[in-house]
């Protein structure tokens, strides 16, 4: 091709312009290129003597945009800390993946190159997981943008392998507080209403497709008000067969689901830069649950008759994107006349690049097209072949005859010129406990239950369907009166197997704390895992099965404290990957959450991680809950106790700042949960319940009150650092791996003996008994009462803080 | 009931809950727009308005409404004519949410392809938008500020705030 | 023995179809999903199969109208459903199938087919999955609850399960003829409000059956309780009776050999 004219639709001279006449037509268009970039595109077109198209440069914009390349994590960094600078040459690479090829897992089936991470689950089955973020869209629009997270991460499961199908949603978001009373910038909603609309969208998302939203969770703190985070995770479960996905020469490109209109232009550059107030209104959508669900139904019964080679979504870049992906490897050749619209007006570029919601790509053989038709009209779902797969190397894409992209797929997969970044880290030595008031320990427990990061969820989780399907065996809310926070769900998932003689079962985990963050990321880092695979553990799941999946959230990756704290935290998910011998199997990062506030300043969010764990449960019948089951059963404490109150909730509500964060020693972590799950597995276990935030009070109060028994514990007999002299930093630190359990006593020797040799490193010591008086009592050091406080009041303050401020 | 055109081939048929019954969706909205600062107001009852555009006639769209838009116990409908409604001071309002143009209707499509399926003429195209009657005193920059606040987010909706009947 | 065949019925949005069928399996049914569509081609015929189940769901995304739309399919699709009632096969719509069977007018049973009863929003407003405590009506003829305990348990799940009669009249008739199958109580069987009776409904009604007692339309969801192990409370062992919907799905199947 080397006609000028023969690349057509609306040119879009740059050959021979200045970097800064590029970058204010990129900006028109919001095409988020840098300067490099664009040089890089000047210099490709210049060998090719000819202008680009508008649709190239959208198609390469988007292609390497930050949402779909992940520049911050596969570009070079040189980064410092203290005195010491090294070469990061990929991030990515050199931490998460490289921790996991360590570990190595050979019933990891497909790792962080598909749209999710697959395991294998049993002989037969395989299970995959994937967690988005919809962040800036959620942020424009808390409805449509939830609810189109939901729609994305769902698509993401339907398009890995030959396609799983969905048995389980996950939940998680970050929020202003919703009593926030200060000033917003113009067009910003406030934190209450982007709450309701955020769940309200997860809500009726995933109620009509008939998948259990039932996991997550929700972290509120300020500097999240003008950048909420909306984490949506799906887990899908396919045949082992499914897992792999071939395209060849000659297969036929079909479009599957909705139809393709304005809606969506510039979703991913848009969600690359930083958010404004003159955002695209075509970057929000409303969604379509039910053409998702056609589009499930259908795909999955084509699947099942292996209609089809492989399959992706259409996600951010919308068709671009989609071929691009799949044909990556061969050539596609596209045409764009043949694709159903909603709107008769769109233009070529739009078409190829719209993002409208709920449609799939598939790669299917000829002689497969006549019966996949029959498939998909059967259910409602429209389908249209937009051209095939070529041995050409290129993507070629017409539109009545003419082509309006023409471009090599290598130039477009590999070109972006890669730009080092600076990134500095500055290890701020613990600083000494400082500032705030102390407080009495037991007002010190009340605030506590009450604090929005701790108190019930029940408002939020009663909305969504958690029991479709029919295999939520340990739901999220437990106890007495079903009202209390459960560790995780378990999930049965018989609806999809077809088999309601098998109790294998499995569960999904999470860990997010910020606040760690704030003092050093990599604990944080570690801190999250350690929180995901303790919540698995409390449940029944097989800490030694984990997989893990990590999301980044972070504020500008240009500024180098920003990006050292991220190299930090990645850093941290690799140790802990080590450490705890256990695999990351997927992830995903969002750069740039931060915005102007009312005054025009930066207003970054809090580095961010969300890990999340899913492990299987080896017979759901042996499932345990975290709710008391009894008067006069032992209670046990796994785990040592430090002086780790850095960053904790204790020192949040005294006012305090400094002092050690939680730090997390994997290798006798992992020891204290496999020898919990090897009791659970034999029936010892009664109920166990993690200590996160607010530590060893919060956690017995939780059991206590969710299972309305009291329970008394001695301060002494806990294992911890000899040093500790303080009631309160041991009613309240916030050291990891730490695990209440309840045992009968008749079985506390069985118990006792799992943990075998490992028991000192362990650290498993009976330090209290439940007790029919719903009271929490607690014997100090010194050997007096130190804290006696009756659960029903904690729980009432624990139950309504959430409700008072959402009505 | 009459029945009056509103323009060629694009009907609005408005669905309301019947006064009888309990309005759980009208309550919620009260307490927004009361969040928002209109604290006059007594009461939100909720409809739903499609617009129908296409080959039907005045009497096919109110076979739609009866048959498909309207449920026979709970509620009532009528087709909007054209011409506006005497209006009553500042005590009632009539606010219509409706999805820009731009943003893809789903309980549109629904509409459209029920309606075909019920024997009518195919529509050109049908879009759903929220009504709220508000019972209390305000005035109208106020109802829409509040509005945009909490029922409707600008960014994809179009807001038609009017003064009403009770 | 024989394996009397179930059509679960499907059409966009339906989404509690495999767990039903996995219930009617594990009871000795003998399930096929079928698409509205397939019953309107003529592909499929109702009259070939001993029980119809509607599933949960959101039937084209409750449009217009909780199960609206379908009500209206099955309507003109299933003109042959009345016979099928009238013959005494088993029928079962749960949650959003029992919405589309009130209006398309099959419950409450009415000579002149018309639609007596509705549903609107739940009274808190919200969408709401929670366990309740049910009273199933002694007096009426159930095929569905024979031998079942006065009291059970079971899960609902929806955000428009209030529901409505057209006029006071109409919940005599239901009284008089005893087709008030179930109803929502606390632990103790009193007739208490929300959070007891989760969605506002008149007289608690959760689930309405025919005078022959051959048609159940409920808004809790039997096909959720099929082990011990849905029970929310397994892990206490203070719940030991037998799971309540694997006995419902067993009696339509036995009754229909």
């Amino acid at each position: 091709m080397n006609e000028l004219s023969e690349v057509s639709d609306i040119d879009f001279p740059i050959l021979g312009k200045p970097a800064k006449e590029l970058r204010a037509l990129g900006n028109a268009r919001h095409l988020s290129l840098s300067d490099p970039e664009w040089a890089a595109i000047q210099a490709h077109f210049k060998g090719l003597k000819r202008e680009p198209s508008l649709a190239e440069i959208e198609t390469i914009a988007q292609t390497w945009s930050e949402h779909c390349k992940h520049k911050t994590f596969t570009s070079p960094i040189r980064y410092t800390e203290g005195k010491k600078t090294r070469t990061i040459k990929n991030l990515f690479a050199e931490t998460i993946v490289a921790a996991t090829e360590a570990v190595k897992k050979p019933w990891c089936l497909s790792l962080f190159k598909d749209n999710a991470g697959v395991v294998a689950f049993g002989k037969k089955w395989a299970l995959a997981f994937k967690v988005e973020t919809h962040n800036h869209p959620s942020a424009l629009e808390p409805y449509g943008g939830a609810a189109t997270g939901v729609g994305g991460v769902v698509r993401d499961i339907l398009g890995v392998g030959l396609g799983a199908k969905p048995i389980l949603n996950t939940d998680t978001f970050c929020f202003g507080r919703p009593d926030y009373k200060g000033a917003l910038p113009e067009g910003a909603h406030h934190p209450t209403r982007t709450l309701r609309g955020v769940v309200a969208g997860v809500r009726d998302y995933g109620n009509r497709m008939g998948i259990p939203t039932a996991g997550g969770g929700i972290w509120f703190d300020d500097e999240y008000r003008l950048n909420p985070l909306v984490f949506c995770g799906t887990v899908g479960i396919m045949p082992q067969w499914a897992v792999k996905k071939e395209v060849k020469p000659g297969d036929l490109i079909v479009a599957v689901g909705g139809r393709t209109g304005r809606d969506g232009l510039h979703g991913a550059t848009f969600s690359s830069a930083n958010l404004g107030a003159d955002a695209p209104s075509s970057a929000v959508q409303i969604g379509h649950a039910i053409q998702e669900k056609r589009v499930l139904d259908a795909l999955l019964a084509a699947r099942d008759k292996k209609l089809y080679g492989s399959v992706t979504d259409c996600g951010a870049g919308g068709f671009s994107s989609a071929v691009g992906e799949l044909g990556a490897d061969c050539g596609a050749r596209v045409r764009l006349e043949q694709a159903p619209l909603k709107v008769s007006d769109l233009d070529s570029w739009e078409i190829w690049l719209s993002e409208s919601q709920e449609r799939m790509v598939l790669a299917v053989p000829p002689k497969c097209l006549k019966a996949l038709e029959n498939v998909f009209a059967a259910e409602g779902c429209e389908l249209a072949v937009l051209g095939e797969f070529t041995k050409t190397g290129r993507l070629e894409v017409m539109h009545h005859e003419r082509t309006i992209v023409d471009l090599d797929m290598k130039f477009l997969h590999k070109g972006l010129p890669r730009v080092e970044r600076e990134a500095t880290w500055t290890n701020s030595h613990a600083a000494k406990p400082a500032g705030g008031t102390t407080k009495k320990a037991g007002d010190a427990l009340r605030e506590m239950v009450g604090h929005l990061n701790v108190c019930s969820r029940e408002w939020v989780i009663r909305q969504y369907d958690h029991e479709v399907q029919g295999g939520t065996i340990v739901k999220p809310l437990q106890g007495v009166r079903h009202d209390g926070p459960g560790d995780a769900c378990v999930i049965w998932p018989h609806a999809a197997t077809g088999d309601m003689e098998d109790f294998s079962c499995f569960a999904v985990g999470h860990g997010l704390n910020p606040d760690y963050g704030r003092i050093d990321p990599y604990y944080m880092a570690l801190a999250a895992v350690d929180e995901a695979l303790r919540n698995l553990t409390c449940v029944g799941a097989d800490p030694a099965r984990a997989a893990l999946l990590d999301n980044f959230c972070w504020a500008s990756p240009e500024d180098p404290r920003q990006l050292g704290a991220l190299v930090r935290a990645a850093e941290g998910c690799a140790a802990a990957a080590k450490g705890f011998n256990v695999p990351f199997i997927s992830g995903k990062d969002s750069m740039f959450n931060q915005s102007k506030d009312e005054k025009g300043k930066e207003l970054p969010i809090p580095g961010t991680l969300l890990i999340s764990a899913m492990a299987p449960v080896p017979d759901g019948r042996k499932a345990v809950t975290m709710d008391f089951k009894g008067p006069g059963n032992a209670l046990y404490l796994i785990g040592r106790t430090n002086d780790e109150l850095g960053g904790s909730l204790y020192h949040r509500i005294l006012g305090r700042t400094g002092g050690e964060v939680p730090k997390v020693n994997p290798a006798s972590a992992i020891d204290g949960f496999k020898a919990l799950h090897a009791a659970m597995t034999r029936g010892h276990v009664l109920s166990a319940h993690d200590l996160s935030e607010g530590g060893l009070a919060l956690c017995a109060a939780e059991m206590g009150f969710t299972g309305e028994f009291g329970c008394l514990l001695d301060l002494d007999e806990v294992p911890r650092d000899p040093r500790i002299y303080s009631n309160e930093t041991l009613l309240f630190s916030e050291s990891p791996s730490r695990i209440l359990v309840e045992v009968k006593p008749e079985n506390e020797s069985a118990f006792l003996r799992q943990f075998g040799k490992s028991a000192k490193s362990a650290m498993v010591r009976r330090m209290g008994q439940t007790t029919a008086n719903p009271i929490l009592k607690v014997t100090g050091l010194e050997g007096s009462t130190c804290l006696e406080e009756p659960l029903k009041e904690l729980k009432e303050a624990w139950q309504t803080a959430l409700p008072k401020v959402l009505g | 009931m009459s029945v009056k055109i509103q323009a060629a081939n694009v009907h609005l048929i408005e669905v309301k809950l019947r006064s009888e019954f309990n309005d759980a969706e009208g309550s919620a909205a009260l307490a927004l727009l009361r969040e928002q600062g209109l604290t006059n107001l007594k009461g939100v009852r909720i409809g739903r308005l499609y617009e129908v555009s296409g080959a039907l006639s005045a009497n096919q769209a109110h076979q739609a409404g009866k048959d498909l838009l309207c449920d026979a116990v709970t509620q009532e409908f009528r087709l909007v004519p054209a011409a506006p409604a005497p209006m009553n001071g500042m005590n009632f309002w009539r606010v219509e949410v409706w999805l820009k143009p731009t943003v893809s209707d789903a309980v549109g499509a629904t509409v459209a392809e029920a309606i075909a399926e019920g024997g009518l003429p195919r529509p050109a195209s049908a879009r759903c938008g929220m009504l709220y009657l508000l019972d209390g005193r305000a005035v109208k920059a106020q109802v829409e500020k509040a509005v945009a606040k909490s029922l409707a987010n600008p960014l994809i909706h179009r807001v038609v705030v009017t003064e009403a009947h009770p | 023995m024989k394996k009397p065949k179930v059509l679960i019925l499907r059409a966009a949005g339906v989404n509690c179809e495999l767990e039903t069928a996995n219930a009617f399996k594990h009871v000795g049914g003998d399930p096929e999903l079928v698409h509205i569509t397939e019953l309107r081609s003529g592909k499929k015929k109702l009259m070939d199969y001993a029980i119809l189940s509607i599933p949960g769901g959101f039937s084209y995304g409750d449009d217009v109208g909780a199960g609206k739309v379908l009500a209206n399919q099955v309507r003109h699709t299933l003109t042959d459903l009345r016979q099928f009632v009238r013959l005494g096969r088993p029928v079962i719509g749960i949650c959003n199938g029992f919405q589309v069977l009130v209006k398309s007018g099959i419950l409450p049973h009415s000579n002149a087919c018309d639609q007596s009863a509705s549903f609107t929003v739940n009274d808190s407003g919200k969408f709401e999955t929670r366990w309740t405590h049910l009273r199933i009506n002694t007096q009426s003829s159930c095929l569905f609850f024979k031998g079942l305990p006065e009291m059970i348990e079971l899960p609902v799940a929806h955000g428009e399960g209030k529901l409505v009669l057209k006029s006071p009249r109409h919940l005599e008739d239901l009284k008089k003829t005893k087709s008030i199958a179930l109803q929502y109580v606390t632990e103790d069987g009193k007739l208490m409000g929300y959070p007891h009776n989760p969605n506002g409904s008149i007289f608690n009604i959760a689930g309405l059956t025919n005078p022959e007692g051959n048609v159940l339309g409920l808004m809790p969801h039997p096909e959720r309780f099929m082990s011990l192990h849905h029970h929310p409370n397994w892990t206490r062992q203070t719940y030991r009776k037998a799971p309540v919907g694997l006995e419902m799905f067993k009696n339509a199947v036995d009754y229909a050999r």
